[in-house]
């Protein structure tokens, strides 16, 4: 496997998505190589610092917008409707 | 409102209260934006990166998923169905503010030297401070559109190669060619920052 093969080949060896083969072809290169090593682990942390994102959750009264909105175009596509507490 | 119908609904299934939202049961279909409305909320901020553009999608999202209801077919799961209302109305919302797309077909992810080995694989929370936080947010700003939908899902939202192809409408090859170029891109703003980082350390220790 040449360098750029290895570099192309990247995501798939990170995500587990590979043939055992060329798992074991990568893993040699990787171990020799000092540049796609230095690829490899900055990719890797890469992912790594990005599933730490935290969850986010919504603003104050974002709920009742969304509330209010879906009972206006409740309103307009259903006009015979009353309201829910029907 | 009958609280007992509250909690019924609470307990049924996706499927179902779909099905009942397609026979006109409103409180089914709002069932279903109580349980998905953080999960879409959340991952418009992350495609378009401003509360209220955000807010904006999270809305539009409803409002087509409520006036489209009837025309799902069940061929993929609700969340898949929602998640690609969502990931089509931010990504037209982006389109408006024209950020580069994906017709640029550029190759910039190798043009970055590859003396990175320096950027040492610590603890990941040793490494999370606001600065690099502030990187990592710009790291994805920088996207073109069409690449951050496919990052967001896969690396933030940790979504399957091929749920994120459903979503997107994509082949799963075409997803992981993209996810890669975008890890690429990504990796590459986050290794200037920390070789920069390197640089001032070094430099500050000369001085002394
Ligand atoms: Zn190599």
């Amino acid at each position: 496997m040449t360098c750029k093969e290895v570099l192309d080949a990247l995501s798939d060896y990170l995500d587990a998505d590979m043939k055992e083969e060329v798992v074991t072809e990568m893993r040699r290169h990787i171990g020799v190589c000092s540049d796609c090593r230095a690829e490899f682990d900055t990719l890797s942390m890469t992912i790594k610092l990005y599933k730490h994102e935290s969850a986010t959750s919504m603003p104050d009264g974002c709920h009742d917008r969304l509330v209010k909105i879906l009972e206006i175009e409740k309103l307009k596509l259903k006009p015979g409707s009353t309201k829910t507490e029907s | 409102m009958n609280p007992r119908i509250e909690e019924a609904l609470t307990t049924l299934g996706d499927e179902v209260l779909v099905r009942k939202a397609q026979e006109d049961d409103d409180r089914a279909f709002g069932e279903l934006v109580s349980r998905y409305e953080t999960k879409v909320y959340s991952l418009a901020l992350k495609m378009v990166r401003n509360p209220e553009d955000a807010e904006d999608v999270l809305q539009d999202t409803f409002l087509r998923a409520y006036r489209g209801i009837k025309s799902f077919k069940g061929n993929s799961t609700f969340s898949t169905w929602i998640y690609r209302i969502t990931a089509n109305s931010a990504l037209m919302r982006l389109r408006k503010k024209q950020l580069p797309t994906v017709s640029i077909e550029d190759a910039d992810e190798r043009e970055a030297p590859v003396s990175i080995a320096d950027w040492s694989p610590g603890p990941v929370d040793q490494l999370l401070n606001q600065e690099l936080q502030q990187v990592m947010d710009e790291a994805i700003e920088a996207l073109p559109a069409e690449f951050r939908q496919v990052f967001v899902l896969r690396d933030i939202e940790e979504i399957s190669n091929a749920e994120v192809a459903e979503i997107l409408d994509l082949s799963v090859a075409a997803v992981k060619s993209r996810l890669h170029r975008a890890r690429l891109k990504v990796r590459n703003r986050l290794a200037a920052y920390f070789n920069e980082n390197q640089k001032q350390k070094r430099a500050m220790g000369a001085q002394r």
